[in-house]
This record gives structure tokens, sequence and C-alpha cells, in this order.
């Protein structure tokens, strides 16, 4: 990744008739930067990727690739390539010919388009399968397919629209590592659309994560889940539990609130957050709490409740602990170390939180 | 088989129905091997010279000649029609979509004496004479419901995203429709082609008002039915139409399935 802006995009507006599909949507990525747009479904992202790719047109704004104003160029005539979440692999060609495709427009010669068929192929690990029928292909292998296809062209970025969502489990997570492999030793700009926040955060260097057509917030998957601009975004990305405050006094990037249920604390004034104010909204990750059947010792906020709940993930324990002054149960989750599940539904536990773990969301009447 | 047993006057029923529908069909050819001209039991003995004499008769493959021109320029015209009709129906949304398709599957259901008198008043009003023109011109209006309704099947399971990777890969609009779209709905266009091509070919009612002096084949036929001596020859050459038809349309048959498997 280099400093270099390969997009610009500024203030880019789509309507849809008298919805409006995108708005106020600006964002400048780098060269050979793995850029996810998260979103649950309708929320235009799809729209911007496509937008992008040149098959929709914007009402306003600008879309710049590689320095080139793209309003007036169509999507054959731009420097990026799409992988289309139906794969859209060309049913009455083979594999050799799908790959081939593109490079047939490019006035190559055959041995040279034969090489780079076969090379694309190699790098998604499907060599040798030049001659296999498109209808011959495992789900897996069509997604490879559709990749090696657009790669060959060699864009300058890369745009995926839900690549790995028709994909089982197993299988998404082995391509998610390939092919954040695959764009690191590349180098070419990927810009994946995805309504999962595990696939973005595993695979990107940033996210943008949007909500009715607006981009929140973007930013690196630790910050986003560290310090999420609202309860929005909050709430996509992991597990969050939402608590009222109090400011009840603020200086120096900190302020003093009163948490509903833990009491005085200090915390981090979040810099992501647009609006502050007397009555604020906190977080605090299910992971990031901990939980005793006496009080624990060295945290700075405490609350004792009763477990309302219990839920056995594997790999954690989750526990709903209903406690005076809050509204909504307070997930817990904890890491299965001993293969014990230590507090059962009506016990009454102890919570710790440290300041660290609030997370400031900002004023509570601007959260949707 | 289990349901027949249960209930076994639905058999009876089938077999009557099957009877009704297609008894008389078979009589055609069956007559068409009699040694005899006349058209009743008992059938006299078995010949091949209603056939054999089809050959010698110039007014009759004079029709045969102007029903493939008219048949084939129907349904090339008719199939253009339909694959670009078809293909706006499945893949845009615009205003009038569904009156639009609505009036294009209107000639199923009026009744073609209708269509055929009306036509031939426009078609004299507006000075063109009958010919095998306006024949095609009836005939593509007929065999639009057709073309339409087997494009759009061959269109509704084609992905859109297939044509937008070809326009991504480079390619033009044009080049996109020639490689990809193209060869996708092949088998449609060749199912839709052997479906016009047979409405067109059996039809007799609009080309009995429009073809003037120049019969097409079912016409030639009606004519020759009424003098009694030539009903012999026209059983052959219904006969031999019959085949022609089955064939045709079983080909389509497959075409159409194999059309709706591969997208």
């Amino acid at each position: 990744m280099n400093d270099q802006n390969i997009i610009e995009i500024s203030k880019v507006e789509k309507r849809f008739g008298t919805f409006t599909a995108v708005s106020d949507f600006s964002l400048d990525l780098k060269e050979g930067e793995f850029f996810s747009l998260l979103g649950p479904s309708g929320c235009g992202k799809t729209t911007a990727l496509r937008m992008i790719a040149g098959f929709q047109d914007h009402d306003a704004g600008t879309i710049c690739i590689g320095g080139q104003e793209m309003a007036d160029i169509p999507a054959n005539k731009r420097p990026t390539n799409m992988v289309f979440q139906s794969y859209a692999i060309f049913p009455h060609l083979n594999v050799g010919d799908n790959v081939a495709f593109g490079l047939r427009k490019l006035g190559l010669s055959r041995a040279e388009i034969k090489t780079r068929v076969a090379d694309a192929l190699d790098m998604v690990e499907l060599g040798g399968l030049q001659s296999r029928k498109a209808d011959e292909l495992s789900g897996g292998q069509r997604q490879r397919v559709a990749l090696a296809r657009a790669l060959v062209m060699r864009p300058k970025v890369l745009l995926l629209d839900e690549p790995l969502s028709a994909l089982d489990k197993n299988l998404r997570e082995t391509m998610q590592l390939e092919m954040r492999r695959l764009q690191q030793r590349l180098g070419i700009t990927f810009v994946m659309v995805t309504h999962d926040q595990y696939e973005a955060m595993t695979m990107s260097d940033r996210i943008g994560v949007m909500f009715a057509g607006k981009l929140e917030q973007v930013d690196k998957p630790e910050v986003i889940y560290a310090r999420p601009c609202n309860r929005q975004v909050a709430s996509f990305i992991g597990g969050m539990n939402f608590l009222n405050a109090r400011m009840t006094g603020d200086g120096g990037g900190r302020m003093d609130v009163d948490v509903q249920g833990f009491g005085a604390l200090t915390i981090d004034v979040n810099p992501n957050v647009r609006i502050h104010g007397t009555d604020l909204l906190v977080g605090i990750r299910p992971e990031q709490l901990e939980i005793g059947a006496d009080r624990p010792e060295g945290y700075d906020g405490y609350l004792q409740g009763t477990v309302s709940d219990v839920a056995f993930y594997g790999e954690s324990v989750h526990y709903y602990v209903q406690a005076p002054g809050t509204d909504d149960p307070i997930a817990v989750a904890v890491p299965n170390y001993f293969h014990t599940v230590d507090h059962k539904r009506g016990d009454t536990v102890w919570l710790g939180v440290q300041n660290a773990s609030i997370i400031d969301l900002g004023a509570r009447e601007s959260q949707k | 088989m289990k349901i027949v047993t249960r209930f076994p006057w639905l058999l009876v029923y089938a077999i009557a129905y099957l009877i009704f529908l297609y008894a008389p069909v078979l009589l055609l050819p069956l007559f068409s091997f009699n040694d005899g001209t006349i058209v009743a039991f008992p059938m006299k003995g078995f010949t091949l010279k209603w056939y054999a004499g089809l050959s010698g008769q110039e007014t009759l493959l004079q029709a045969m000649v102007n029903s493939l021109i008219v048949g084939l320029v129907t349904a090339t015209v008719a199939t253009s029609l339909g694959l670009f009709a078809a293909r706006a129906y499945v893949r845009y949304q615009f205003k009038g979509r569904e009156v639009s398709e609505g009036l294009v599957m209107l000639p199923l259901v009026i009744p073609g004496i209708i269509v055929a008198s009306s036509m031939l008043v426009l078609f004299l009003s507006m000075g063109l004479k009958p010919s095998l023109t306006t024949v095609i011109l009836g005939h593509v209006f007929l065999a639009l419901p057709f073309a339409v309704s087997i494009m759009k099947s061959a269109f509704d399971d084609f992905d859109q995203s297939l044509e937008e990777a070809a326009f991504d890969l480079g390619e033009s609009v044009i080049g996109t429709f020639r490689r990809v779209t193209l060869p996708i709905v092949a088998p449609g266009i060749i199912a839709s082609l052997l479906v016009t091509f047979t409405v067109s070919f059996d039809e007799f009612v609009l080309a009995f008002f429009l073809s003037g002096n120049q019969p097409t084949l079912p016409v030639y036929i009606w004519s020759q039915i009424r003098f009694p001596a030539k009903l012999p020859n026209t059983l052959a050459l219904g006969s031999l139409l019959l085949l022609a038809s089955v064939v045709l349309l079983l080909t389509a048959e497959y075409f159409r399935r194999r059309s709706t498997k591969s997208a």
C-alpha cells in the first residue's frame, strides 16, 4: 500500500425516483488497499459499488479513478473489473474461454492469451482446468474462475459484490484468507461489498459502514470496533451493551460520567462522535466485562445483579444479568477456558468494568 | 397408476378423450394409402400412388413454395421481433410494459376471421394488393405471441449479470449481445423459429383472405377438397404436412427445454 489515492469519490448522490439510494458519499481509497463497504441489505452499498464500476450513473458529485473523472466513461472502458455475487460464469464457455473473454478484446497474440490465462488460473489454484465446462464447477471453483477472469485483466481496482455469500461457512473462511493473501501479493486495490461484519473485519485494511445511503464511519476494523461513532455502527459490528449516562464534567480528552447501574466513572472522549451533550449513550462490549459470584478486585465500576439467562456458545459462555437501575439485561461473554459454566439462572453476581472499556457514543438524542 | 386403479372410470375417460381428439387426424394418413377415391370403409387396398402423384402437380408445388417463403420470412421476422421484445419485457421496468405485453398476446384470443377481414380492409385501403407480402404481415402478427412467450422463457432464467460481466470485461454493447446473449438464448431462438414457422405453415384463415392469387398450401388444399377425384391426393399431402408439423414441434420442444436447462 502506498499513499497515492487510486479512487477519489466526492459528494456522490444517487436517486431512484423519489428514493435516495446514496447521498453525500465521499471516500478516498489508497492504492493497494483492501476496502470493505459494510452495511445491512438495502443500505446502498451495492449501488455505490455499481457506480464505481459504471453500471449506474450518479446524479451528483464526482468519481475519479487513477486521477481521471469517470462521469462519461462507460463500464467497459473503466480500469475496474468486477466479481459478481452470482459469479456470472458464462455457461456456454469453458473455464479457459471464460478467463480469456476480456483478453480477446485487447489484441493480444494467442500465445500471450494462453500464458496469461494459465497464470491467472494458477493464481487461484485452478491450474490445468482450462477445458472444464462451466456447469461442472463447484461453488468454490466458480468463485475462483470469476476472480481469475477479473484479475487477468490487470485492473487498477477490483470490485467484489458479496463475493463469498454463496459459499458455505468453512469454504468461506478459507476463501477469506486466500483472497486477502492474493490481494496483498498483487497489490491491487480491492473494494468489497458485504453485509458480514466478520468478513469485513478479517479481510479489510479499512471498512466503511453504511446505513440508509450514508457512509457513517470509515476506519480500520479495530478502530471501528473500539470507537464506533454512534449506536447504529456499534450495534452492527460485534455485540454491545448500551447504557445511558450523564456527563458531570469534562476536560483534556476525558470526561466524568455517571453511568446507569455502574455509577461515577471517568472515560475517554470518543473522537469519532459528532454530537456530545449532557445526556450520553455509552457502550460496553460483552467480552470486556468481568463477572463473579464475589466482587472482583481492581475494577473502576461495579454492579450487582441477577443472572436472567445463560447461553453456551462453545468457545464462550454468555450470561445476561438483570440489574436494578438498568433497562435491558447486560450481556457478559466469558471465554470457555476451563469447560465450566460458573453461574446459572437466578444466581446473584457482580459485574466489574474498567474505565477504558466504556465507549462514549455521543449525545443520546442524536441516536437513531 | 395408483390413481387409475382407484378411479377406473378415469382411464375410460382418458381413452375416450384421446380417441375423440386424435382418431380423425389418424384417419387422414390411413386413407392416404387407400387404393380408391372414396373415403369410406371398407378400404380397397394399399397404394403409394397418391403420394407419387403429388410430384407432378405444378400448382401444388407452387403453393408449397409460397408456403415455404411465407413460413421462413414470418419465422425470421417474428423471432427477431420476439427476441428484442422479450428481452425488454424481462429486463426492464417501463411504463406501459404490461399493457404492451397484453397487446402482443392479443392475437391468441381474437377470432381469426375478424383479424383476417379487418386486415384485408386495412391493406386494401392502404393500396396493398393481396399477395404473399400481405400474408407474411398477417402471419407475423399471428406468430408474434408465440415468439415472445418462447423468448421470454429463454430470458427468464438468464442471469442479467452475465451481460454486465461481459461489458465489464471490456466488450461493447453489440459484442456482448453477440458473444454472450445470443449463444445463451440460441436454443430459444431455434425453438421460436420452428414454432413460428409451423404456425405460419399451417395457417388457413388469414392466408385465405390475404393471399390473392398466390395460394399457400392450406389454401390450395381447401380448393382441392371440393373435387372428389383430387381428394386422395389431398389426403396424401395432408399426411405429409402432419408429419412435418409433428417433427418440427418436437424439435422445437427439445430446443426449448435445452434453453431453460442451460441458463
